[in-house]
């Protein structure tokens, strides 16, 4: 996780309006999902692909191998809809279990080919969103878009948290594997439950001594933060019109 | 531990051995994309109810205690953690827990409905495990089905006086089950052109069970051992989370 907000801050898209990124990535995977055309997900796939590395600045070594987290997952679904269970076998393949075939077709496995590519366009298109919108950014969109105020500050306090505790784990999950704490797997799930055990007590006093802090600094149920603005510029609003009016292009192709 | 922890650990050992492979617990996640987009609309419309219930539930606790917003916002970025922390496991392989289970015993299922909410937010930013479009049925699965049944399990089992450490375990195993179920029933009811409902449902619960089964029982016997801990360490702190517990 931490890879993708340190991107996220590094991006060369980062000072970009952060609506103009969001309406670019929802809009794009929106039309992706609806659609499940196969032309438009291998163009997004390489576009946002390109985007991402080219103007974004990620590295292509790192963002590789953020996308090989959802192939094995993706795969094993895949796997499931390129199959099926049936009486009798298809054409392709079929394994056999008493009366029942474990059997694929030409049409089944298309299927899960159109299946696996629109979702890896689909999450191609996330972490664009991901990879060059810092987190806070996203607070002040949802913020200005009148989204509850206890949500969204919910969400600011756990972000925040998340690295707090998260750096406790870790330094708590070292110091149990130099002392062998995992040398087997019943001590190994000894560790982890003290481990979670250490995490909640020290979360509970943290979040009392950071409200007695909040408290001191005069907090009254709403934490306002400076927000810088980037304006939308004229020349990206059309790029992202232009995109989207070929992506609707291509799903006319592909019918 | 005591000698019934023992045994279920052994059990558990021989289990995930027979089965083999542990696969990561982020399979329960729909990934972005994987869902058509008039289900991604109905699973959200169905969610909504919950989560607007747990949105009045936590603005009222707030209200009468203003100290529970830090607590709450702490427990969100527990669940977060517990959920991105390696467990032990059998084969080597890494998995993880969804911690939900844990967090509704603990905070109550309300709570737990807009914490986890927000956590599977972050999860499809942060992480990409799950999605935009596919929130509304992650929602409902690990952050809605899940957790109401391990609460309502461990309530009852409380009711009926059974063996604390059993009750956590059975709560936490169906809960972590139930949340499977529904994330099979989902695919199932989404991909069946090519077979109809009732079979693409069996094979997507036979084909997940292997990784499944095994993973709800690791996470039920780590719920205890966190509780038994809880309960040993930190009874002062479980009781400044027990403030949720009483305003359900």
């Amino acid at each position: 996780m931490i890879t993708i907000d340190r991107f996220s801050y590094h991006s060369g898209l980062r000072y970009v309006n952060t609506g103009e990124k969001f309406a670019f990535s929802v809009i794009t995977l929106v039309l992706c999902v609806g659609s499940r055309s196969v032309y438009l997900a291998v163009f997004v796939l390489l576009a946002m692909g390109i985007l991402t590395i080219k103007k974004g600045k990620i590295p292509l070594g790192g963002y590789l191998r953020l996308l090989s987290v959802p192939v094995a997952f993706l795969g094993m679904n895949s796997l499931v809809l390129g199959t099926s269970i049936r009486q009798t076998p298809l054409e392709v393949f079929s394994v056999r279990f008493g009366t029942w075939y474990l059997t694929a077709g030409r049409e089944t496995i298309c299927y899960g080919i159109q299946i696996f590519v629109t979702a890896m366009a689909a999450v191609s298109c996330l972490y664009f969103l991901s990879c060059n919108t810092t987190m806070t950014d996203i607070f002040v969109l949802l913020r200005r878009w009148k989204c509850p105020v206890l949500i969204v500050e919910l969400m600011l306090l756990i972000y925040r948290f998340i690295f707090v505790l998260l750096d406790r784990g870790q330094a708590v999950a070292a110091a149990q594997k130099s002392r062998l704490g995992n040398r087997d797997y019943r001590t190994g799930i000894h560790s982890f439950g003290q481990l979670i055990s250490c995490l909640f007590i020290s979360s509970v006093k943290r979040s009392e001594a950071l409200f007695d802090a909040m408290e001191s600094r005069c907090y009254d149920g709403e934490i306002r933060v400076l927000e810088e603005e980037y304006p939308p510029k004229r020349k990206e609003i059309f790029g992202i019109l232009a995109f989207e009016l070929w992506a609707c292009f291509l799903i006319w192709i592909g019918r | 531990m005591t000698k019934k922890q023992k045994t279920l650990i052994t059990a558990a050992i021989v289990f995930a051995g027979t089965f083999g492979t542990v696969s990561k617990a982020y399979a329960m996640h729909i990934m972005e994309g994987a869902l058509p987009v008039g289900y991604c609309l109905a699973w959200g419309a169905f969610s909504f109810p919950f989560l607007m219930a747990g949105f009045f539930s936590i603005k009222k606790t707030v209200r009468e205690n203003r100290r529970a917003l830090t607590l709450l916002a702490m427990s969100g970025a527990f669940v977060f953690v517990i959920s991105s922390l390696k467990i032990p496991s059998v084969s080597g392989s890494c998995s993880h827990m969804t911690g939900t289970g844990l967090g509704a015993i603990l905070f109550g299922p309300a709570a737990v409905s807009i914490l986890g909410l927000i956590v599977l937010l972050f999860q499809s930013i942060l992480l990409a495990h799950g999605g935009l479009t596919t929130l509304g049925a992650n929602v409902f699965s690990m952050a809605i089905a899940g957790p109401f049944l391990t609460f309502f399990l461990f309530r009852i089992f409380e009711k009926v006086k059974w063996n604390r450490k059993l009750s956590v375990f059975l709560a936490a195993f169906f809960g972590d089950l139930f949340t499977y179920c529904v994330t099979a029933l989902q695919l199932a009811m989404a991909h069946n052109s090519a077979t109809t409902f009732e079979i693409a449902l069996k094979e997507n619960l036979i084909i997940f069970a292997g990784t499944q089964i095994p993973l709800a029982i690791v996470e039920g016997i780590l719920t205890v051992v966190v509780i038994i801990g809880l309960e040993n360490y930190a009874r002062p702190e479980l009781k400044a989370a027990g403030f949720l517990k009483e305003d359900r």
